[in-house]
């Protein structure tokens, strides 16, 4: 195999890893509906404790958005960086 | 409340309408200089002008160094602003500073309810935080980022650049040059690079790119960030603190669940680093994943699509530095709490 053949054969498995790192986003969606439809459940069942599960909300969504911005950077370093 | 409006179709929306026609004819109907490209993406931050470093470093003033500065003179002006508002003796305030009285009171009383009284001490920090993020990603969203900036050799594809004038250039889409296929497949030289202008491909280096897009500034905070936690983790606590980490109280005493409480102890060590992780991760990713899906739709579509996203930037711009902001709150007030013993007491005391 000559140099330019390796080469795109790196470069195709590079966004074929790039993908499957991506899969990883996956997880994240799923927390991010949970947690969210659980804060909407319990707004309505009291809605007077708004602020309260609003703040914890966006704290749970913050930590399961954070699995799903790992699998970015990692695509991410796999696109541009490695 | 009853009185009828003559004219309910303003005259401003109409200006609109027509820009965005304009927009989209350009755009797609004249094509050339006026359509948008889609994007050179570079993850780290880029020099913005070969040999210029920071004074006595020879370190390169980067793009995102270039725009976090700016959102430095930025918030020292609004800084300057309310000091000059605060001492003018107006005790109602106006415009801006009706927005920076809420902001402030809203992040005091966020202060006020994680932290109890160890909120004067944390409140600095947090809304210094708060403030710095919030600001660079409003900054980031002004025309001009990312866009303007100076010319470089393509290593692989890049566009003609064709002048305009007073000596400035635009990159042309209709014609793309491909450096890969002219050279049978091999890269451009290195040297090329060094030019100060570009000769056939050509892209654009910016002079300003979202600070939270360099992965140095959102490290930066998440260290000093977990390591602020720590000062006030033995402050509060003084060395019983570091009993969270190397747990040996429980050992002798009881040696099966001593063990155990050993391991949870080397566990929450290992969780101090994995929050710098998710915290200079976060940061980046969100506003990175952000500046790549606005240029790449921006290129595709041109108009009326891009604007919404801008409205979504905007949101999750608001939305990370309160996280970040909060999640250091969070953390700094649960490191000023002892987890044995105190706890306890405190709450006997009630």
């Amino acid at each position: 195999m000559d140099q330019a053949a390796a080469e795109a054969l790196v470069l195709g498995f590079k966004y074929i890893g790039a993908g499957l790192a991506a899969i990883g986003v996956l997880g994240g969606g799923i927390g991010i509906g949970i947690v969210a439809g659980g804060a909407v459940e319990a707004m309505g069942r009291n809605p007077d404790a708004t602020p309260t599960i609003q703040t914890n909300m966006i704290l749970g969504l913050a930590f399961s958005e954070a699995t799903a911005i790992y699998a970015l950077a990692v695509a991410l370093i796999i696109l541009f960086a490695a | 409340m009853t009185t009828t409006h003559p004219r309910r179709i303003g005259f401003k929306r109409w200006i609109v309408i027509a820009l965005m026609i304009v927009g989209g004819v350009l755009a797609f109907g004249v094509g050339g200089v006026f359509k948008p490209l889609s994007p050179v993406v570079v993850l780290p931050p880029e020099p913005i002008w070969p040999g210029l470093n920071i004074p006595f470093t020879s370190i390169p003033v980067s793009n995102t160094f270039l725009a976090t500065l700016f959102t430095d003179v930025v918030l020292l002006g609004f800084a300057f602003g309310a000091w000059r508002f605060a001492r003018s003796g107006n005790l109602v305030p106006t415009g801006l500073y009706n927005f920076y009285e809420w902001l402030v009171e809203f992040l005091w009383n966020m202060t006020e309810s994680a932290a109890g009284k160890w909120a004067r001490r944390i409140f600095p920090i947090m809304a210094a935080i708060f403030l710095l993020v919030f600001t660079a990603n409003m900054v980031k969203l002004l025309p001009g980022f990312e866009s303007f900036g100076w010319m470089k050799e393509a290593h692989a594809k890049g566009y003609e650049a064709v002048p305009l004038f007073g000596g400035l250039y635009a990159l042309d889409a209709s014609k793309p040059v491909d450096k890969t296929a002219e050279h049978g497949g091999e890269a451009a030289p290195a040297g090329a690079e060094k030019d100060e202008f570009c000769t056939e491909a050509c892209e654009v280096v910016p002079f300003f790119r979202a600070t939270a897009t360099d992965i140095n500034f959102t490290f930066a905070l998440a260290v000093s960030s977990v390591v602020m936690t720590q000062v006030f983790g033995v402050w509060a606590l003084g060395m019983k603190y570091f009993g969270k980490f190397i747990n040996t109280g429980t050992m002798i005493s009881k040696p099966l669940f001593g063990v155990i409480d050993f391991a949870v102890g080397l566990l929450e060590l290992i969780s101090e680093f994995a929050k710098i992780l998710s915290f200079g991760f976060r940061l980046f990713g969100n506003i990175f994943a952000g500046a790549l899906l606005l240029s790449i739709l921006g290129a595709l579509t041109a108009v009326v699509v891009p604007s919404a996203l801008y409205g979504l930037e905007f949101f999750v711009g608001i939305i990370q530095a309160y996280v970040f902001a909060m999640l250091t709150l969070v953390f700094m007030s649960q490191a000023t709490v002892s987890h044995h013993g105190d706890d306890h007491a405190e709450h006997a005391s009630h």
